[in-house]
């Protein structure tokens, strides 16, 4: 049996600056990634971090590529009981030029077979990314309940 | 081995009543689907079919029609590399989800080793993408990416 591996392509109507920065900065991401702030200094190796509203680490990994505005790729594993068994997997963001878009393909992998993480990173990238684009080409984030995600399957 | 399939999901800020419209409409279809007009009366058992004026369109026949919730229809290839390919299906699962609609795009019944497999998979993300954009911003993509199609 293959190894579960994610990937998602979109296009958004921006410049590779810009879906470089909304990636990257904290700030930005809590606007569309249902809340979620990232948190690092994005040196290769620095620890990469996802923080909630409240402060809190809900996720956390290492900066593995850094290459503005190209590639991003780093490892994170939701640290909750639910995934405690669980190894941080590796997520690559390229990001290239497309006439007056950006192709946006993210794979993320290395995930062990029966990885109850990556069922969840399945639903959560479509909803993270719909919102992302809404955000860059609209102003507005999607309000997509986090719950839509959790109920289903 | 399990047969290749192609699923793809977006969130779109629209209503399900919209998403049917724009995913049956010719005149819509047209717009974000790179000048691909599709029409059928959309009953089961009905042909559909996409016209374009310059180039090879897909067509098929209506299976499932349940607005605005459910839509498949069955896919012939429509380049000479893929003509003779067997049909496959595509399903659209609408779904609303508070103030925005899950759109599931599920491409299935593909030949493992053919060339529809790799054409959908690359199509279908600009095709979704453009629509989403068309929806919440009244403008699909532009016009680069239909220049990209022309070649693929």
């Amino acid at each position: 049996m293959a190894k579960p591996e994610f990937v998602y392509v979109t296009y958004v109507e921006t410049t590779p600056d810009e879906l470089w920065h909304a990636l990257t900065d904290g700030n930005f991401t809590e606007r569309y990634w249902f809340g979620a702030r990232l948190r690092s200094d994005w040196k290769v190796g620095s620890t990469f971090e996802m923080l909630r509203s409240d402060g809190t680490i809900s996720d956390a990994g290492k900066v593995v590529e850094f290459d503005p505005p190209r590639r991003l790729a780093y490892t994170f594993v939701n640290l909750s009981d639910k995934y405690r068994n669980e190894f941080p997997a590796l997520a690559t963001f390229v990001l290239e030029p497309y006439g007056k878009l950006v192709k946006l393909t993210l794979t993320h992998q290395g995930f062990a077979e029966d990885s109850r993480f990556y069922s969840g990173i399945s639903k959560g990238w479509p909803a993270i990314l719909s919102s992302l684009k809404s955000l860059l080409e609209t102003g507005r984030a999607l309000e997509i309940p986090y719950a839509a995600l959790k109920f289903e399957n | 081995m399990s047969k290749p399939e192609f699923v793809y999901v977006t969130y779109i800020e629209t209503t399900p009543e919209k998403l049917w419209q724009a995913l049956t409409d010719g005149d819509l279809t047209e717009r974000y689907w790179f000048g691909h007009r599709i029409a059928s009366d959309w009953k089961v058992g009905s042909p559909f079919r996409f016209t374009h004026p310059q180039r090879p369109s897909p067509a098929g026949k209506v299976l499932i029609s349940d607005p605005p919730k459910k839509l498949a229809y069955s896919w012939i290839g429509c380049t000479e590399e893929t003509r003779d390919e067997q049909t496959s299906r595509v399903t659209f699962d609408i779904e609303p989800r508070g103030r925005v609609v899950k759109l599931t795009v599920t491409h299935d019944d593909l030949d493992e080793r053919g060339k529809t497999l790799r054409g959908i998979s690359e199509g279908w993300p600009m095709v979704l993408a453009s629509l989403k954009s068309l929806l919440e911003t009244g403008r699909p993509l532009p016009a680069a990416i239909k220049e990209e199609l022309a070649h693929g």
